[in-house]
């Protein structure tokens, strides 16, 4: 189940790391950031579960979004 | 465009590099894990602190000052934020700049005439059915999460959780309750001046709290409960209570200020 778990984890942010559209990129993040949070409760260690999923999961990405939406959502490099 | 590529390369070669060099010494360690503390805490850990949930006992008991230092820099975080912020030239909502903070407001009746933050709401175009999801789902959601919030805080000593997480789970509510905020509903919670209010008085309630074990007999750091009642996770209860509180008000404070710069 972990080594799903870490699979899933590492293509979600190869694909957060080389998408060109950043919104599409962000939504990976926080996905990566919920398998994480699952496999900390998995792991035995609840608490920092909900502060993963607090915090990754809810407040990174409402600033991400907040900065999209203040810039630009395309990446241009 | 070659260049371009092979610094690229070179790049990730030292990256992988970077990481080698701290992962390996890891796989490849043999020293046994160190066994004293973790038998110590297994055996006395919940009597002296009277927190069940051990990461608890740790970080508001044996380690406390350690504790104390970390929401010293998450307050200095939020006072450095906002005064780059404001340097740097950004537009902050209204309360949540620097000069808000220097004046705040004077009187009670002031505050509720004083629009905080508002997200630019995008009129529904001639369709009157269609609702803001965002702000729909946001705004139900919200007191729930502040709810469940103050639950992972509260019952930081018995079971996993405590000050730091419950923190986040009360900005994540507060934030969600400011993206939900609508042109009659308001909440006390969203406004700049009531969130660094409580912010500072948990602080200064935390502070007093560490120094009041001196005045009870227990020392510094010490709990000054402990003569009073039997229950000793009371300490844990008041200083989870405090830190819970700095977290989410403070947290809470920069996603709003960031997030609800107007767009012009």
């Amino acid at each position: 189940m972990t080594v799903i778990l870490l699979v899933l984890v590492l293509i979600l942010s190869v694909y957060a790391l080389a998408a060109r559209d950043l919104l599409h990129g962000i939504i990976a993040l926080s996905a990566v950031s919920l398998l994480c949070a699952l496999m900390f409760y998995l792991l035995h260690a609840p608490d920092v579960a909900i502060t993963e999923a607090a915090v990754g999961a809810g407040i990174t990405t409402v600033v991400f979004i907040g900065v999209i939406r203040n810039t630009e959502r395309k990446d241009r490099g | 465009m070659r260049t371009h590529t092979l610094r690229y390369h070179v790049q990730a070669a030292a990256a992988l590099l970077a990481a080698a060099a701290v992962l390996l010494p890891v796989f490849l360690i043999d020293v046994p894990w160190p066994a004293a503390a973790r038998d110590y805490l297994e055996h006395y850990g919940v009597g002296d602190s009277g927190a069940i949930n051990l990461v608890s006992a740790v970080y508001l008991g044996f380690r406390f000052f350690d504790t104390l230092g970390e929401t010293l820099v998450l307050i200095a975080a939020v006072c450095g934020t906002i005064g780059m912020l404001t340097r740097a030239g950004a537009i902050l909502p209204e309360g949540f700049d620097a000069s808000g903070m220097a004046h705040g407001f004077t009187g009670e009746g002031e505050a509720p005439d004083t629009p905080t933050f508002t997200i630019p709401v995008e009129k529904p175009k001639s369709h009157t059915l269609r609702t803001h999801l965002l702000e729909v789902v946001t705004g139900v959601l919200g007191p729930v999460v502040l709810v469940f919030g103050f639950y992972v805080m509260l019952y930081g000593h018995y079971s996993p959780g405590g000050g730091f997480q419950g923190g986040a789970v009360i900005a994540s509510g507060i934030v969600f309750l400011a993206l939900g905020k609508r042109e009659e509903v308001t909440s006390m919670l969203t406004q700049a001046p009531v969130l660094y209010r409580i912010e500072s008085a948990s602080y200064l309630l935390l502070v007093l709290m560490t120094v009041s074990g001196l005045f009870a007999g227990s020392g510094f750091l010490g709990n000054p409960f402990a003569r009073l009642f039997d229950e000793s996770a009371a300490f844990i209860m008041v200083l989870d209570i405090c830190i819970g509180m700095i977290v989410g008000t403070g947290i809470g404070f920069i996603c709003i200020a960031m997030v609800g710069r107007k767009v012009s």
